[in-house]
């Protein structure tokens, strides 16, 4: 649908808005809300967590010894850079500097396909060794009881921080694609900052996983 | 900024035509009459479930139906009014038409996310809608571990489709939050809004927040139906009143998104058709943001007889009462704004003052289940049916249709035929009392909920619960047909009908496609009515 | 380019937007990776309890680095910083108030064997006899142990009449399968034996003044060896048997449930 739009700097904002900088201001906030319904969905997580481990502190220091920690260690590091990356993209979004936003873009986006490389290793091994979750844990060697708990945690959160992941990947792709249409520029690059957002959040997510999950021994 | 002309007749209904004109909207008033007529559309099916249920109850024994499929049935009737009719009706259908104009903005913050949105809560609802065809679920709309994971059935699809919805109800908080924030008219000051935008804010505070609980939940428990995870299974070591934890976090606030937006159509009804000044404005904005923030810290009352501890159970008893108090504020403020007003008992006042009868009631019992001691043995009971019935019910549907008539000249142009509107009215309070006023009495007495027989010394006050039930269908079918008519009906109306003072009456009626012909300025306060003296009542009554 | 910091609160003026420096994009990676670093060092120190909170501590410091900077809540209106540290609270509250529940539940989650004296006791060392035990579990056996084993504790109680192998003859000295010893009749009274039911709904107190008492039916104790008391998870060193090493289920003393149900006229009697 079209209506009256106002062009500043090459860019038509949308005619409910009084000018380009409400629409990103209006775009940011959006954004910010969405974050805090992320917070909360992965927050639920977390909850079980906390609870699960305060009642069965031995079993989950049992239990995360079996976690790989150089491969949490290592994907630590990639998501931190790719985090890095991934402002560097937005900051050439800023600047208009379309090479630049491709450059960067692809270095997150590839650093992303290394987390989950080195996380498919990491679950390709547990499943291996029985460590499944829940209902399906056959492992032998981990002997407490309440065990298979731990692991389904770690599959779960795991699990939907990497769909978050792919998610962003599929993100990423898009905004090349708009950027190699020279949709961005210093007038207009809200996408590319609220996909920041998004990525950075899931950085977040990881930077809490990584200790409460790999560090508990 | 340019202005289009509007020629003379144009409006957002004849603005452009043809169906995808609607399906491809981003005007937010198409939309809010999209969700209206699906709402009531699910409205209509989970009422034939609830009659269903209350033939099957008519008399002991099996009336109708076995066991198996009552289950189903009340599941299907709780899931239905919860998930697709009461958490979208009155923000979604209601407060997309409603919201913006009152703000004086020419549509919500994100016009596309309205209208996904939309979608996200049609594909949702028709998602969990299927389950009726392939074994549907007997959980009980709440879904309670172990025997949800156990149970044979389409549960994941119902699950998956409150998961869906659950999209929907965020994305639309977040919308109305930023456009609150954001797209305010010169003038409009926080001081100055209407409480129906107060309620609305607390009302989407909720939704952000608790409504990713949900989605976490319904996840997980897809989770260990497919995965055996355990984490809320006992066999694997799992605690199932977790699960109960993590449903009620968003449950319970679900209520308030339920309750929060008609009490913000009372707050603009109330002074309307009272001529006189909200009392206690400030107290009735605060007290929005009183219950939403108690909200989120007394699901526990839920989990009373479930196996929670005795501390929780204690902090939880203690914290509920304390709803009790912003709910009480509004209450007294609005039968203190009446006090002394001229009052006209056109239809909106009428549902006003049968939500305040209905909610009240519902309200105070609401107390007694608080007090743990009670409430062990209500609970499970048809004392707590008819509690949440009265509020949700006669509190929420009363809003919705409070709301449907007072702005039913705003989306249509057209008043609505008062008589027909009264007519219904009664039948609707006298229906819903005599269907679940007997309810509290046999709850007392210790019939259970959810049980598909119960003993004969209940039999009397069923069969009179049941009958009441068809009084109650009566109203709303009338009520529903009234409205219809009053489509081809009713008399042209004007722009103002009501002499109301909020944003959304400058406007014609209907409002044209962008809201305002001239972009409003706010110099006053939207309740400064006096009684007018020596003026003709706004319609006789 | 020019950074500005500013910002324009004026509706419908452009907005100057700031523009994080690559150099403090790159330092703040840089001290995430460093923090990192140190999250996992710090992990292979034993603080022991505090290891949980030291982590967290990190954590936050880290995603705050990240949100402040990366996520620009340091150089925007504050509105987008309160809305997102919200979320926070309401997580706080959701996990706080679960715990209440899932976490003080007290007697529910039992972390040990049943079989241990807990700390609990109001007994010293009750594996071993003194005369306010016997006293005590005299009257308890009058009510849980009569009708089987009979009023001296003969096997010979009515409702061990359809019993076979009848209920065993607490005054004789063999065939005791668990040994006639403290231990032993504490674990038989625990765990049950054959047909001898399980106990273990009786508080730890109640069980060992049973046990004293029905030693005393007969004839001198066995002494419990080391192995005995560990296979109970017992450590005799200890007045209480050793904290942690068993949590009773949590039961009205047999004396409250009598007091709370006699009538009247039968307490005036006794």
């Amino acid at each position: 649908m079209s209506s009256t739009h106002i062009t500043t700097g090459g860019y038509q904002h949308a005619h409910h808005y009084k000018s380009a900088g409400d629409e990103f201001e209006a775009s940011k906030q959006g954004m910010w809300l969405f974050m805090v319904t992320e917070v909360l969905m992965f927050g639920g997580l977390f909850v079980a967590y906390t609870m699960f481990r305060a009642m069965y502190p031995e079993m989950f220091h049992e239990a995360s010894k079996h976690l790989a920690v150089n491969l949490g260690l290592t994907n630590t590091i990639i998501l931190i850079t790719s985090s890095l990356t991934m402002v560097l993209a937005v900051i050439a979004s800023q600047k208009g500097q379309k090479g630049r936003i491709l450059l960067h873009l692809g270095l997150t986006f590839l650093l992303s396909c290394g987390f989950l490389v080195v996380k498919y290793f990491e679950y390709s091994g547990k499943i291996h060794h029985g460590i499944l979750p829940g209902g399906l844990f056959t492992n032998t060697e981990i002997t407490h009881p309440k065990a298979p708990l731990f692991f389904s945690l770690y599959y779960v959160m795991t699990g939907i921080h990497a769909f978050h992941v792919i998610v962003g990947m599929g993100l990423m792709v898009w905004l090349a694609v708009r950027t190699m249409r020279n949709e961005f520029s210093p007038a207009f690059y809200t996408p590319v900052e609220l996909v920041g957002f998004y990525w950075h959040f899931v950085d977040m997510v990881w930077i809490f996983l990584f200790p409460l999950m790999y560090l508990v021994g | 900024m340019a202005h289009t002309a509007v020629a003379h007749g144009d409006n957002y209904l004849n603005h452009s035509h043809g169906m995808m004109s609607w399906l491809k909207t981003l005007d937010h008033k198409r939309i809010g009459l999209m969700y209206l007529f699906t709402v009531l559309g699910y409205f209509l099916i989970g009422g034939l479930f609830a009659l269903l249920i209350r033939l099957e109850l008519m008399f002991p024994g099996q009336t109708l139906i076995d066991p198996n499929t009552y289950n189903k049935v009340f599941t299907y009737h709780g899931a239905i009014m919860v998930f697709m009719v009461i958490i979208p009706a009155i923000p979604a259908a209601l407060g997309n038409f409603v919201l913006p104009m009152m703000l004086g903005a020419k549509d919500v913050a994100f016009p596309r996310l309205n209208l996904a949105s939309y979608y996200i809560y049609v594909f949702g609802a028709l998602f969990a809608t299927s389950a009726l065809f392939f074994g549907g679920a007997d959980t009980g709309w709440t879904f309670y571990t172990p025997y949800s994971i156990r149970t044979s059935g389409a549960v994941i699809s119902v699950i998956f489709g409150a998961f869906i919805m659950g999209f929907s109800s965020i994305l639309t908080g977040l919308n109305f939050i930023v456009t609150i924030h954001k797209l305010r008219a010169p003038g409009l000051s926080w001081a100055r809004l209407p409480l129906f935008i107060w309620a609305s804010y607390a009302t989407s505070i909720i939704q952000i927040l608790a409504t990713p609980v949900l989605a976490i939940t319904l996840l997980l428990l897809i989770f260990e139906r497919v995965f055996q995870v355990g984490i809320f299974d006992p066999k694997i070591g799992g605690d199932p009143v977790l699960f109960q934890h993590f449903f009620w976090f968003y449950s319970h606030p679900a209520v308030y998104i339920m309750i929060l937006p008609p009490m913000g159509v009372i707050s603009e009804v109330i002074p309307v058709f009272s001529r006189k000044p909200i009392f206690g404005y400030k107290a009735i904005a605060y007290s929005s943001f009183g219950i939403a923030l108690i909200a989120f810290v007394v699901w526990g009352h839920h989990l009373f007889v479930s196996g929670q501890g005795e501390l929780a159970n204690f902090v939880f008893s203690l914290l509920t009462m304390l709803v009790a108090v912003p709910t009480g504020v509004k209450v007294f403020s609005w039968v203190g704004t009446m006090y002394k007003g001229s009052i006209r008992l056109n239809a909106p006042m009428l549902y006003a003052l049968g939500f305040l009868q209905l909610f009240t009631i519902g309200g105070l019992t609401g107390v007694f289940l608080a007090t743990l001691a009670i409430d062990v043995h209500l609970t499970d009971t048809y004392f707590v049916i008819a509690h949440f019935h009265y509020v949700m019910v006669g509190g929420a549907l009363m809003g919705l249709l409070a709301g449907m008539h007072y702005w039913f000249p705003k989306m249509t142009g057209k008043m609505y035929l008062e008589k027909g509107a009264r007519i219904s009215f009664w039948w609707i309070l006298a229906g819903f009392n005599i269907t679940f006023f007997p309810q509290f009495i046999v709850g007392a007495q210790g019939m259970p909920r959810r049980y598909h027989d119960y003993l004969p010394e209940f039999s009397t006050l069923n069969l009179l619960s049941t009958v009441g039930s068809w009084f109650l269908a009566i109203g709303f079918f009338w009520a529903a047909i009234n409205l219809w008519r009053s489509l081809k009906l009713g008399e042209k109306a004007g722009d103002n009908p009501w002499n109301a003072l909020t944003l959304e009456w400058q406007s014609p009626s209907p409002p044209p496609h962008e809201n305002f012909l001239v972009e409003p300025v706010v110099t006053t306060w939207p309740y400064e009515y006096k009684a007018e003296a020596g003026l003709t009542p706004v319609r006789p009554w | 380019m020019s950074d500005h910091n500013e910002k324009h609160q004026h509706e419908g003026q452009e907005h100057h937007h700031f523009i994080l420096p690559e150099r403090t994009a790159v330092a703040v990676g840089l001290a995430l990776l460093v923090l990192t670093g140190v999250t996992v060092w710090v992990a292979g120190i034993d603080f022991g309890r505090l290891n949980f909170t030291i982590a967290l501590l990190i954590a936050v410091v880290k995603a705050s680095l990240v949100g402040l900077v990366f996520m620009g809540l340091k150089y925007d209106r504050k509105e987008n910083g309160l809305i997102f540290v919200t979320s926070f609270l309401f997580l706080a509250i959701f996990i706080a108030l679960t715990a209440t529940d899932l976490l003080f539940r007290g007697d529910v989650y039992v972390k040990g064997p049943l079989v241990a004296a807990s700390g609990k006791s109001q007994f010293k060392k009750p594996w071993i006899s003194t005369t306010e035990l016997v006293a005590k579990g005299k009257t308890l056996y009058e009510q849980q142990c009569v009708a089987c084993h009979g009023a001296q504790g003969r096997g010979d109680g009515p409702a061990g009449a359809g019993l076979n192998p009848k209920p065993r003859n607490l005054t004789a000295a063999e065939g005791w399968k668990n040994g006639h010893k403290a231990t032993g009749i504490f674990k038989t009274l625990t765990q049950g034996l054959n047909q001898m039911p399980v106990f273990s709904s009786l508080s730890t107190d109640d069980r060992w003044s049973l046990t004293q008492y029905v030693l005393s039916m007969g004839p001198a104790a066995e002494k419990d060896t080391a192995a005995d008391f560990a296979a109970l998870k017992i450590d005799p060193t200890k007045d209480d048997g050793g904290a942690g090493a068993g949590e009773e289920s949590k039961s009205i003393p047999v004396e409250v449930a009598i007091d709370l149900l006699a009538v009247p006229e039968q307490k005036a009697q006794r």
